[in-house]
């Protein structure tokens, strides 16, 4: 069946109670939950190509032309860095402190070591990476991919904060995420099982098998907390090698990355799963952080777990384990539940869950034909579905910028009204990432920021023209901004504020800042 | 309440204002009724976490533990320094500020507790004493937002819960509603003249009571209810009580802000606040230094605290914490590196003080945890879970502390009965 007739059946299926949607509205729904909202007339020229068309050039990313995008990105020095060059940095900004912190215990000033701050490139990095993503949200052609990167950084979570993955997580955005956010989930289970970012977060770079001993005690993976800095001293560093399996990288991995915390597994199949990744870890800074299994580290003994056996096959083990991971049921069904309720409904319908899981068997956990299934079922198209799911403070912002055709500036502005609305990207510490429903993003301190952020963004709106004429500047901020769906009631309250405002700008200024701060632009 | 919003707003609001009649005072009156004994005869929890982990042996000094004095011969502080408690444990002398309160038994502190995980990391250990699920990483909310959740009975105000900083932290997220203010004169829309903000304020107000219902609609109804609550609460004309000075920096602001929200009876039931700079590792100091004045400027603001509030302190508990104690023996550069478990304090009148509770291990090497550290003999859940049952009035536990159950036999009797 062409997909454009499955659009349209969807759309007359629907049970829409009121009138029809246009296509118009249609594209104006996609580019709302596919993309990071519709830009100034971007609902328009969207159903003037196709709906569905769009979301098929949307899968299609790699064939979409992104040169804007590239150009900006060549401000960000950060992506001229590859991992080693960075872990020498980290390496060297570590031997710095460790100088200044003896230092400041022989003479007793530790005024110099607050004023170097050795570690301050490392937060700069942070920040940095947090702005490329702002860019990349609000300028990419290729929105759905930013979209997923978003979705799947945030389901592989790693926290900037922690130690050695300060240098590490650029290196994870860009070569662990990025290249498979819209291929394969088996590809992504394991890349992130090999990435040293998350095999620092999740402690699995400490994870050897009880009783096993490195070769060569001067080069161990016992100093491994000492080369990535984990600001404890020699001493204690000493006193703290890992002499056992580490518990949190499998745990995480069967609850959240795959089988989800009903999945069905026990403490023990925490275990025989953590044993199998004993000797999955990082090489030191001075070569370069990559990933090394180490063999001495991997517990030999058989292990039983999912119904399957492991035996002395060394790193093999971990793949056979995250193949079978990636295709079992329960991991099927809570990435694709996950996915619904990102695209669909904070509390998504059976139908589009299990639309999506079909497509996954049918084709071994392609994402793009999981997607393409969730965009051509009736949920992800039913009036239920439309404008009920509340956009994220990440989603707020940048589409308030995109509507508004803000271009995104090298300054850290955005990104810390992100951070201020209560979702400082990478910055989540715990495993989970932050949370895709309403009930975590709405509370009434947020609200008042989201709309101070509106009237700060309303300043630099450029999309919309001055106009003297109230009805008309309001009718004009109703189709740039909400592609026409502002409520009557919205329209009067924003024009009964105008009433005595002479000045076009100031006018302009204050409905578009009510507008994006009000209750219809918090919706997508 | 008879006397709905939409009326207020079409009335035009500021006459109603003028007399005193706006639905944020009968509100206000409504909470205020609700309970016997007047509008502060509720109970009160102020929290501040001690980012970084304490030194609990330099804070509350076992100065009766020669053990003590053998493992610290640079950063002990000397028995004459020490603020006698009980004749072996004594305060450092910077928080002398707080003796008085020992003396009249509404200070109490807690040694060795701490987290039944043994992890030695900020992060992780910080994370599990906010999420209250030692060595479990994935638990979304934190344990303050849960007891929020499950006791709802000031449910009415949105100052039930406040953490005073930028952002929300772990401890207080979740599902119940929760502010987060970085600073009360602040705090609302940021445009610089009144007229001006008022305005704009009672526009962003019309906007969402057309919002119709759900959370959008009721949550911008309690952050505007917030809004007025303070502007009657005047933040900028607020003075302590009479000669209390709260010390200078974030701290004393905060601490400041807090009794402010109190005195203006507006729900405040929780409290939260972060306070740096205990990590530590380099040139710690004894009786002067560097954690030294960090402790002073704690003794000071919290004794302000305590004087500012006055006879309200009888309501309020204030409670410290951090995520682990500090090694017993100081290290290679005069500090001290990460160890297990800590001291916390406790004041305000419900507290039964003058006592330092919990059961104390004993520094001796065979006595410490790993051979190195203070061990844990107070699991720091069975101290939260008593303030919050028998302070605040939680009703279940189980549901807080998921996986764990406090149990009555289990508190130190930190609350008087």
């Amino acid at each position: 069946m062409p997909l454009s007739l499955i659009a349209t059946l969807c759309l007359l299926t629907s049970q829409a109670p009121g009138p029809i949607p246009t296509p118009r509205d249609s594209a104006f729904h996609a580019l709302n939950r596919l993309a990071y909202g519709a830009r100034p007339g971007e609902a328009d020229s969207v159903a003037r190509f196709g709906v569905m068309r769009w979301i098929e050039r949307q899968l299609d990313a790699d064939h979409v032309d992104d040169s804007h995008v590239a150009e900006r990105e060549r401000e960000f020095k950060i992506l001229d860095y590859n991992r080693a060059d960075l872990a020498g940095r980290y390496r060297d900004a570590t031997r710095e402190r460790q100088r200044l912190q003896r230092e400041a215990a022989a003479t007793g000033d530790s005024t110099r070591m607050r004023d170097a701050r050795p570690m301050q490139e490392f937060r700069e990095l942070g920040g940095e990476l947090q702005q490329l993503a702002i860019v990349r949200a609000a300028l990419s052609e290729r929105q759905l991919r930013e979209v997923m990167v978003d979705f799947w950084t945030n389901h592989f979570n790693v926290f900037v904060g922690k130690g050695a993955d300060r240098f590490l997580l650029p290196s994870y955005i860009e070569e662990t995420i990025r290249p498979r956010a819209l291929g394969r989930f088996e590809d992504l289970v394991i890349a992130t099982a090999e990435s040293p970012a998350m095999l620092f977060y999740l402690d699995n770079a400490q994870s050897v098998a009880p009783g096993s001993v490195p070769p060569q005690q001067r080069r161990s993976l016992f100093s491994l907390r000492r080369r990535f800095g984990m600001n404890e001293m020699p001493e204690q560093r000493r006193q703290r090698r890992p002499t056992g399996i580490n518990e949190n990288y499998a745990r995480e991995l069967l609850e959240l990355h795959t089988l989800g915390v009903d999945g069905g597994y026990t403490q023990q199949d925490i275990i025989e799963v953590a044993r199998i990744f004993t000797g999955w870890s990082i090489e030191p800074p001075e070569r370069g952080s990559g990933f090394v299994f180490r063999d001495w580290a991997h517990d030999r003994g058989e292990k039983h777990v999912f119904g399957l056996t492991f035996k002395d096959d060394g790193k093999d083990e971990g793949i056979r384990l995250l193949k079978s991971l990636a295709s079992e049921h329960a991991t099927m069904h809570h990435v694709s539940a996950k996915l619904c309720a990102r695209f669909v409904a904070d509390d998504p319908p059976d139908g589009c869950i299990d639309a999506a899981v079909a497509a996954w068997q049918k084709t071994g956990g392609d994402i793009r034909a999981v997607l393409r299934a969730i965009f051509t079922s009736p949920d992800f198209w039913s009036a239920q579905a439309v404008r009920s799911k509340v956009k994220t403070p990440f989603e707020f912002v940048v589409s308030a910028v995109r509507a508004t055709g803000v271009e995104p500036d090298d300054t850290p502005r955005l990104a810390q009204l992100v951070a201020r609305l209560g979702e400082p990207l990478y910055q989540q510490p715990a495993p989970t990432g932050y949370a895709e429903t309403e009930a975590h993003w709405v509370n009434s301190g947020a609200l008042l920021a989201r709309m101070n952020a509106a009237m700060g963004i309303a300043k630099d709106c450029s999309s919309i023209p001055a106009n003297a004429d109230h009805t008309q500047l309001v009718d004009m901020i109703d189709q740039q901004l909400l592609a026409g769906t502002m409520s009557a009631h919205t329209k009067s309250v924003i024009l009964e504020q105008l009433t005595d405002v002479t000045d076009p700008v100031q006018a302009r200024a204050l409905a578009v800042g009510l507008a994006l701060g009000g209750p219809d632009f918090q919706k997508q | 309440m008879t006397i709905s919003r939409r009326v207020f707003v079409k009335a035009g609001g500021l006459t109603l204002v003028s007399l005193g009649m706006d639905p944020l005072f009968l509100a206000r009156a409504a909470f205020a009724a609700r309970r016997p004994g007047g509008p502060s005869a509720h109970s009160i929890l102020v929290c501040l976490f001690q980012r970084g982990a304490v030194d609990g042996l330099n804070m509350i000094v076992p100065h009766g533990e020669p053990a003590y004095y053998q493992e610290r011969p640079r950063i002990a502080v000397p028995a004459a320094d020490v603020v006698d408690l009980d004749g072996h444990f004594g305060l450092h002398p910077s928080l002398a500020p707080l003796k008085e309160l020992w003396d009249n038994k509404s200070l109490a502190a807690i040694h060795a507790i701490g987290s039944p995980d043994g992890t030695r990391s900020h992060f992780d250990a910080q994370d599990y004493m906010e999420s209250g699920t030692p060595g479990v990483k994935s638990t979304g909310d934190g344990w303050m937002n849960r007891y929020c959740q499950h006791d709802r009975e000031h449910e009415d105000t949105p100052f039930r819960a406040v953490a005073f900083g930028p952002q929300l932290p772990r401890i207080l997220a979740g599902s119940a509603p929760s502010l987060a203010i970085d600073d009360l004169q602040a705090f609302g829309l940021r445009v610089p003249q009144e007229a001006a903000r008022d305005r704009l304020t009672r526009a962003f107000e019309e906007l969402y009571d057309g919002a119709g219902t759900g959370l959008l609609a009721s949550s911008s109804r309690e952050g505007f209810e917030a809004v007025q609550m303070l502007k009657r609460a005047d933040p900028s004309q607020y003075r302590p009580a009479a000669g209390v000075e709260y010390p200078q920096g974030r701290l004393g602001k905060t601490l400041l802000q807090i009794a402010q929200l109190i005195k203006a009876d507006v729900g405040l039931e929780i409290a939260f606040a972060d306070c740096s700079g205990w990590d530590t590792h380099v040139n710690q100091g004894s009786s002067e230094g560097q954690l030294s004045a960090r402790l002073r400027e704690l003794g000071l603001a919290l004794a302000a605290f305590n004087h500012d509030l006055g006879e309200r302190m009888r309501n309020v508990v204030v409670l410290t914490m951090s995520e682990f104690g500090r090694t017993i023996r100081e290290n290679g550069n005069s500090g001290t590196d990460h160890g297990h478990a800590t001291a916390m304090l406790a004041l305000g009148g419900p507290v039964n003080g003058g006592r330092v509770l919990g059961r104390w291990p004993g520094l001796s090497v065979e006595q410490r945890f790993e051979g190195r550290d203070v061990a844990v003999t107070t699991d720091f859940r069975d101290l939260f879970g008593e303030i919050l049952a028998r302070h605040l009035g939680a009703t279940d536990l189980g549901t807080v502390f998921p996986g764990y159950t406090p149990s009555p036999a289990q508190f130190l009797g930190a609350i008087r009965a």
